[in-house]
């Protein structure tokens, strides 16, 4: 068993005035506030960018020895954009063995560091540099690919995939961690200046700077949020080149189906997932079975995801698209907010009585996805 | 994408400049860049086989979020080609947005693909242009 | 019984050309840099092409002798020599012609090096394979001219200055669609034209790179030839030269005696520019994209420095089935898109940009 017992999240932001390990340390320290430091077993980082833009290696032990754990046990997980849940993963199986019994999951990274041309550059490593990556990929251009063959394929017009970005920036209105705490009509995206036509500029997540921090433990007593239950994973195909089908994330596929064999699912009340660009987030809705193929972006448009819908809410923060996407911080994100619905605590857009949520995350698109259960234990 | 090492481009001089895609001996399916294993059937019994250089354009972006090398061509139009027998995501080249539609016929030619800021390797590759001249 | 020449033991098996599709108009060069119009039509100049910003000689290059090799239709490994003549080197230090052997798969086993002599190199390259293959030290020699001119913008060098490649597939001439009667050099030291090492556009002497340069030099290759094969100008259907604007080959060529029925074929640099290692070049690609069996052609490339090399062809029947192998001249000078002034300034590297 796996409780999430501690979380904090920095807000979503350019906080130029704060490094990687300031804001590290500032997410930790809140998440722990409860516990003891001195009995926690492992600190588990999550930082993608750090490394991408040759910022600092062996980050983990970094991180810790500032924030003042010095001597803990860390180590720091790299799965690009899925970083997040992958070290949440890597956590919970160190519970789950029995190997530690209190672990700190903290994600952090920060794209304004940077200017954008060079941010973008860096966007291209999550994909096969041997392949794609090589060419000027830039921010979106192979989800501009998906999206265009989506509408194309389905016969999906661009304003209808709008409401999704839409309905991201009413959600995170609330939200006090969310980047981008302002409403959009669905018409206002298409407007926006193309990133990578299809793609908008309201279609995309923006450049900001993150951290969030749980604590994870093997036995429930005292502060418990919500039950980890599972975490799931499955790599998927280098390149939308080589799936007969491109419009289908087989890693996501695969990662659910084991999640679902591991756990009993009956229901999904609240998801968190990976809309890093409106198109990620419509083909993960399919992927997980919530929408019909070629029905998401519909499904949306009609409120079925919203607040109230028949369906699932889903990202009641706001989503990568208006809380923020810092790439190695983002999955952390998705767990700390799912857990805090379920403990009823989310500070934003509370989806009442929800009981079992889920954390999505999917690198590039798809090489590789990370999928969570979570469930309450009230 | 700046900064790539010497060995890295030499590695890959083959599949790059002559569209060199890995063909598996057990099923039989092409797949491009070469792996060391079969996206399909897993087998790693690997030959190489060249690609057509003429396809259809299945799906494109047009990229204006792009890294400063990339900038005297923004925006990039990438593009998913179907060759039959094998995809590639490739740039899509001597066009305009206007010019480049879904199914139209696409072309290999050998461009300049990145460079390594002004002083770097150039790396040379396989790009794909409108069958059809302006 | 005279002993025979070695050149009539090569042939041409195979031509290619590759012309950027980007073109810019004379008038908006004149008018950007305050030229009368009477400049570049004293020039006959029209339109000139420009590589775009993913293009350099090198990828032409390459373009051009796959092009080649189509038409050749031979194997890769029989190869033994790549030769690429430019005066617009990607880089300064590292070879483009291994780049182009290692994509046509003519790799590793054969010579390959960039040869330099302003418009010259790749003809320098074509009478040296001739006399390897006739050796029989190699079985087939590729030689690839390609350029992206440059010009200091405002220079009226920048009415001609273009881009474009050809390449050819020389070999033992059983098979060949052309075969070589003979070729002669002439070369002095002549300085009509040069760009220092480290500066990026070239200086000319003007008037200087005329009489002096270019029809000192052609006219003495070209004569040179044909004394030493007892042929004249009536015995040959075209005739082609190096071709620095449209009007320069018809006036060589009517110093030498040839009507300008026998020019005209030969001429594309009206339409396309000076593509320089390539200009000749192209211009006896276009004749043997239309020639018929038995006709015998004079070209003569030039460069500044100066040298030039005249070399006598005559025609096969093969060259009517290697024709239509690959795109022909006219198709390629046909498929354009027309650029204005400020995207052809970005595309040859003509504006500033501060890179890491």
């Amino acid at each position: 068993m796996a409780y999430i017992t501690g979380v904090s999240m920095v807000n979503v932001d350019r906080h130029y005035d704060k490094g990687v390990k300031r804001l590290a340390a500032e997410a930790s320290s809140k998440a722990l506030e409860d516990a003891e430091p001195d009995t926690l077993d492992y600190i588990i980082v999550s930082s993608s960018f750090t490394y991408a833009s040759d910022v600092q290696l062996d980050i983990a032990s970094y991180i810790a020895s500032y924030t003042g754990f010095r001597g803990v046990r860390a180590l720091a997980v790299e799965s690009g954009e899925a970083s997040g849940l992958a070290a949440v993963s890597v956590a919970k199986s160190l519970i789950d063995s029995g190997l530690a019994s209190r672990v700190l999951v903290v994600g952090v990274d920060k794209l304004s560091e940077w200017p954008t041309w060079k941010v973008y550059g860096h966007f291209s490593k999550f994909y096969d540099v041997e392949g794609e990556g090589m060419y000027s990929i830039g921010m979106g251009g192979i989800a501009g690919i998906l999206m265009r063959l989506y509408m194309e394929t389905f016969k999906v017009d661009r304003l209808t995939l709008a409401y999704w970005p839409a309905l991201m920036h009413s959600n995170a209105k609330l939200n006090p961690y969310a980047m981008l705490r302002f409403a959009i009509t669905p018409e206002k995206v298409l407007e926006a200046p193309p990133v990578a036509d299809p793609i908008t500029l309201l279609d995309s997540f923006p450049l900001g700077d993150g951290a969030a921090a749980l604590v994870i433990e093997g036995s429930g007593r005292g502060n418990v949020l919500a039950e980890l239950v599972a975490v799931e994973s499955a790599t998927g195909y280098p390149s939308i080149a080589l799936p007969e089908d491109p419009l289908r994330f087989e890693s996501l596929e695969r990662a659910y189906q084991r999640l679902t064999q591991r756990a009993d699912i009956k229901e999904v009340d609240v998801i968190e997932l990976h809309d890093s660009f409106t198109i990620m987030g419509i083909l993960e809705l399919e992927s997980l079975r919530l929408a019909e193929r070629g029905k998401a972006a519909e499904a949306v448009s009609r409120g079925y995801f919203s607040l109230g819908g028949e369906g699932p809410v889903v990202n009641p923060s706001g989503g990568l698209k208006a809380r923020g996407h810092p790439i190695g911080a983002t999955g952390v994100y998705q767990v700390v907010e799912v857990a805090l619905q379920l403990g009823g605590e989310f500070p934003g857009l509370k989806v009442p009585d929800s009981r079992h949520g889920l954390a999505v995350s999917v690198n590039g698109s798809g090489s590789s996805a990370y999928i969570a259960y979570l469930r309450s234990v009230g | 994408m700046a900064g790539f090492s010497a060995p890295a481009v030499w590695r890959g001089r083959t599949h790059r400049y002559r569209l060199v895609a890995g063909k598996c001996t057990s099923c039989g399916k092409l797949h491009y860049p070469p792996s060391y294993s079969c996206p399909y059937c897993g087998s790693r019994s690997m030959v190489e086989a060249e690609l057509p250089r003429v396809g259809r354009l299945m799906s494109y972006s047009v990229v204006y979020s792009v890294p400063f090398d990339s900038k005297s061509r923004a925006p990039v139009i990438l593009g998913l080609v179907d060759l039959g027998v094998a995809r590639v995501i490739s740039e899509i080249t001597d066009a305009s947005p206007e010019d480049v539609s879904v199914g139209m016929q696409v072309e290999a030619v050998f461009r300049r693909i990145a460079e390594d800021g002004g002083t770097g390797l150039i790396v040379y590759g396989i790009k794909f242009r409108p069958v059809k001249g302006a | 019984m005279p002993q025979q020449r070695p050149e009539t033991a090569t042939g041409i098996h195979g031509w290619g050309v590759y012309i950027p599709r980007f073109r810019i108009k004379m008038e908006d060069i004149a008018r950007e840099w305050g030229w009368s119009d009477s400049q570049w039509k004293a020039l006959a100049m029209i339109e000139k092409a420009i590589a775009g910003p993913d293009e350099d000689s090198t990828t032409m290059g390459l373009e051009a002798a796959a092009n080649a090799m189509k038409r050749a239709g031979v194997d890769p490994g029989d190869v033994g020599a790549v030769f690429f003549g430019t005066e617009s080197k990607p880089y300064a230090v590292k070879p483009s012609a291994t780049i182009i052997a290692e994509a046509l798969g003519v790799t590793p086993v054969t010579m390959a090096s960039d040869l330099e002599f302003a418009c010259r190199a790749a003809s320098e390259g074509l009478r040296a394979s001739l006399g390897l293959v006739a050796s029989g030290m190699v079985k087939y020699a590729i030689i690839i001219g390609s350029d992206t001119a440059q010009a200091n913008p405002g220079d009226v060098l920048e009415f001609t200055a273009s881009s474009g490649a050809a390449a050819y597939v020389v070999g033992p001439s059983p098979g060949s669609a052309a075969v070589f009667e003979g070729s002669y050099s002439y070369v002095t030291d002549t300085p009509d034209f040069w760009r220092r090492e480290g500066t990026p556009y070239p200086r000319h002497g003007e008037g200087f790179t005329g009489e002096p340069a270019y029809f000192a030099h052609i006219i003495g290759a070209a004569r040179g030839l044909m004394n030493t094969l007892g042929l004249k100008p009536s015995d040959f259907k075209y005739a082609v030269f190096h071709q620095p604007n449209g009007r320069f080959p018809l006036k060589v060529g009517e110093m030498l005696g040839f009507k300008p029925e026998q020019l005209k074929a030969g001429i594309v640099t009206p339409l396309i520019g000076n593509t320089y290692n390539a200009s000749a070049l192209i211009g006896l690609a276009r004749i043997l994209d239309n020639a018929a069996p038995g006709d015998r052609i004079l070209v003569a490339p030039f460069g500044s420095g100066a040298g030039s090399d005249a070399y006598s062809i005559i025609v096969t029947d093969a060259v009517e089935e290697k024709r239509n192998k690959a795109p022909k001249v006219d198709e390629l000078v046909s498929k354009k898109i027309m650029i204005n002034y400020s995207t052809y300034a970005k595309f040859r590297h003509m504006i500033r940009v501060v890179r890491e």
